[in-house]
Formats: C-alpha cells, structure tokens, sequence
C-alpha cells in the first residue's frame, strides 16, 4: 500500500461516516439496563446513562418524547429504552436517543395479566350471564375508594346532583400500594356480610399498569365476583382497563360516570310519578265510561219497572266512585289538579240524574222493552214510558212531527232494504 | 329491605302495577276506584321520598383502620 492510496479523513468527516454506518445498521433497537447519571437540564431534555455490571451507553430523552413517559425516571430504575444509535460529533461517542422508556418489569406484569384473565375468563368470572341488573331506585350506595382522591369528590357531587335521597356508606381504602388490595376485598366483604347495601360503586382515577394493580388483583376479582351486592367499577379513564372491570356487574368509564350509573336522576324519577298517576287518572276515567255505557244500555234494555231500583242503585255508585276520585286526586295532587282536569270533566258528566235533572226524559217502550231512540221506533211502538228525574209517565205516539235531514236518509234507506 | 315501611323502589313497583292493573280492565269499578285511591297515596308517598334533598353519608369504620387512611391522591379523573 502506498501513501497515494491512504485516505486520510478529517475528524468531522470520519464521524459523520461512522454516524452514518450506526443509523443505518441500528435505526430500531431496544436496550435494557438501569438508569445512571440522570440530568434534566432546563432544556427538558433528559441526560441519562444505559448500564448493566461492565458496560454502559449515554442515553438522550429528548423533552418532547421525555413528556409522554408514564412513569417517574430515577437513578437506579431498570428500563427498556427504544430509539435509535446515533453519534454525537462534538464529542465523538456514541449514544441512544431513545424515543421511548418503560420500566424493564412492565413486559412480564403484562403476560401475568394474560394469563390471569385468560384463566378467570375460563373459570367464567367475567360470564355476561352471572352480571346482575343494578336496582332502579337504590336505596343505599356503598363507595369502596380512597377517601381522599379526586374519584370520592366526582360520585358524592354526581349523586347528590342526581338523587340526593339516597345514603351513601362510604367504605374507604387504599386504592394503590401493597395494602390496597386485602383492604378492598375486606371492605366488599364487609359490604356482602351488611347486606344491606343495593349497588356498590368500587374505583379510582386512572393510573399507570402498576398504579391499577390493585384491580387487577386476582382476590380482588373473586370479591367482586361473591359480593351480594351489584357492583359498578370506575377505575380511570376509558383506556385502562383492568381486571376488575371485566368482572363488575356494569364497567364505568370514570367514577362520575358510575354514580351516574348507580342512581337515577331525580328529576326523571318524578316525571315517572306523575306519568304514572296521568296514567292511572285516565285508566279511571276510561272505566268510569265503560261503567257509564253499562247502566245506559241497562236503562234502555230493561222494562222501566223492573230495573228503576238498580239503576239509582248504580247512578247512587257512580256519584260516589265520582266523589271518591275527585277526593283523592283533589287532596294528592293538591296544585297538579289541572293535570287530573280530562278526568274531573269525566266524572261530571256521567251521572244520568243531573242529565234528567237538567229537562231531559228517556223514553222506553211500555211493552217491556228497550230504550227508544228514534221517531221510527216511537211511532212503530206507540205505548210509551217517560222516564224523568222523579219518575215516569205513560203516553201514546201519535204521528210523526220531524225529522232531522241526515237522520231522514238514513231512514229511508233503512225502510226500503 | 332496611326499612320497616314500603322501600321506594317497593312503592314505585305498586304504583307500576297498580296502572297495570287498570289498563288489564278487568276490575270492577269499586276495584279501580280502590286501586287509584292507592296510586295517589304511593305517588304521594315517592315525591315525598325525593324531596328530601340533602345526601345522609355515613362510613363504615367496622376495621378501626378508616379514619387514619394515608393515601396519596389519586390521579385526575376524566
């Protein structure tokens, strides 16, 4: 070799070869190993060093991939950091800009997880068919949370804004850490053994995996699982879906969301009242009509005679049934009156006396037979009863005076069939 | 349940059927007449219920440990 054939490089451009030769033989990798020398400058960019027992790499996090880390970063943490080999020139080493960190333990508490839902799944805790209706109207809501996050204030505000009649039991616990999980099985046992208690709200904000780990707790599910009560879980936000929530009764996306769940809201409540009690004032009114129609097909199908006793024995019942109604409605519904209005204008109406009583007669056929209701009739029987309101007359049809014009046609035809 | 008288749910259910049973029309006037006295009382009973306004929160302190819970603050919700 000859010094002709030697190339001699600058530093810079040597550098910006090798940088060359490392993004593009390692432009996706992934390292684990534990964080040193960790710096957070005030440019936000995160300085760190990737180490095992002999060796180590700078590592870079810069600020805005630094901001999407759902954990806390310190010295000593074991870590999976992704992103890219690069070179920086002005020191001639060799470091990771890493695009993203996650604690090394996170992988294998995510296959635990698998294979914990893939065995309850099959046990059949998680079965669409075991989950409970939650009571329409509760009467007692029990609260198993932390007494003092932000998911406890959410429920008592949403419950009391919705349906302040009910009582809440709050059952506090821890929601994370090593106690978190025997205090919340205690408390739904505790709740099961009270029995007293209609729908259970269990929850918390949301969190990271390790945060949640309580509802993902294997006890914590089988509590659940054997608690008298219907249970509605509120763990976080929508993405976080923990085990606790696969066995729930009803799976809410945020503790506001749960008591909204849990309890109705007052105000659809009343107005189910009141279309309840609309209902039932029309159903009345409808069969005080029916009653109606029955004792004036009775008037006109019976010898005046025989029924004069039944019927004031039934206009004597329908005053009274129109008495009860109105009292009723009258000392319920106080101010609502004006809805009950359709039936109050029923019930005046349907006493025959006041009918009688205002000039009008019925007329039946004196030959022990039924009502009759037109001139046709009146002149073809020609013995008639008139029924007044206090009593009756006999009376001879002599001839036909009128008729009203539509009624005539009417006639004719019925004459000429 | 707890209570010695009708729950609200109890009476919400009567008041249902109540209607329910004057729909069917199957009952005699005096039965409809019984039965709608009946409806206004329960409906009576319910608003009753619901207008007591203020939320009654109790804890349940049965393993002693409730009242000094350390907890740090969850994160926020929503």
């Amino acid at each position: 070799m000859s010094f002709a054939e030697e190339r001699i490089f600058a530093v810079g451009e040597i550098n910006a070869l090798v940088r060359e030769m490392l993004e593009g033989e390692f432009p996706a990798v992934a390292i684990a190993g534990e964080v040193s020398n960790l710096r957070v400058p005030a440019s936000g960019h995160v300085y760190f060093k990737l180490k095992d027992a002999s060796a180590q790499i700078a590592a870079v996090c810069f600020r805005s991939d630094a901001r999407r880390m759902d954990f806390e970063l310190e010295d000593g943490a074991q870590v999976i950091a992704r992103g890219t080999l690069t070179l920086y020139d002005a020191q001639g080493s060799y470091q990771l800009i890493a695009r993203s960190l996650e604690p090394a333990g996170r992988g294998d508490l995510e296959r635990a997880l698998r294979v914990l839902i893939a065995r309850l799944r099959e046990e059949g805790l998680f079965d669409a068919a075991r989950k409970r209706a939650l009571p329409l109207y509760p009467h007692r809501v029990a609260v198993v949370t932390s007494p003092t996050g932000a998911a406890v204030r959410d429920i008592l505000s949403t419950i009391q804004r919705r349906f302040p009649c009910v009582e809440v039991l709050m059952v506090p616990v821890q929601v994370q850490g090593d106690a978190a999980p025997a205090q919340i099985v205690q408390a739904l046992d505790a709740i099961s053994a009270r029995g007293d208690v209609d729908v259970v709200i269990l929850g918390r904000g949301g969190g990271s995996i390790e945060d949640l780990a309580a509802f993902n707790d294997e006890g914590v599910a089988r509590a659940i699982h054997r608690c008298t009560a219907p249970v509605v879980s509120a763990v976080g936000h929508e993405s976080d879906v923990t085990i606790a929530d696969f066995v729930a009764d009803v799976r809410a996306a945020t503790p506001t969301m749960a008591a909204e769940i849990a309890v109705p809201a007052r105000a659809e409540v009343l107005a189910r009242i009141a279309g309840l009690e609309r209902a039932a004032a029309v159903r009345l009114s409808g069969r005080i009509d029916g009653a109606r129609r029955r004792v004036d097909a009775f008037v006109r199908s019976y010898a005046l005679g025989r029924v004069r006793g039944s019927v004031e024995h039934a206009m004597q019942r329908l005053d009274h049934a129109r008495h009860r109604a109105e009292r009723a409605t009258g000392s319920a519904l106080g101010e609502r009156r004006a809805r009950s209005h359709a039936l109050d204008a029923r019930l005046a109406g349907l006493n025959p006396r006041d009918v009688l009583r205002r000039g009008y007669a019925v007329v039946v056929d004196a030959s022990g037979g039924s009502a009759v209701t037109s001139v046709t009739e009146a002149v073809r029987v020609r013995d008639v009863h008139l029924v007044f309101n206090d009593g009756a007359a006999s009376a001879s049809v002599t001839g036909e005076l009128a008729r009203d014009a539509g009624q005539r046609e009417r006639a004719v035809r019925g004459v000429s069939k | 349940m707890t209570e010695p008288s009708l729950t609200f749910e109890a009476a919400m259910a009567r008041l249902e059927q109540i209607v329910a049973d004057l729909e069917g029309g199957k009952l005699s006037l005096e039965e409809s007449l019984k039965k709608f006295e009946e409806g206004i009382t329960l409906g009576k009973t319910c608003r009753d219920f619901l207008d007591r306004a203020d939320l009654r929160i109790r804890t349940l302190t049965a393993d002693g440990d409730a009242g000094d819970n350390s907890v740090e603050a969850d994160d926020d919700d929503e």
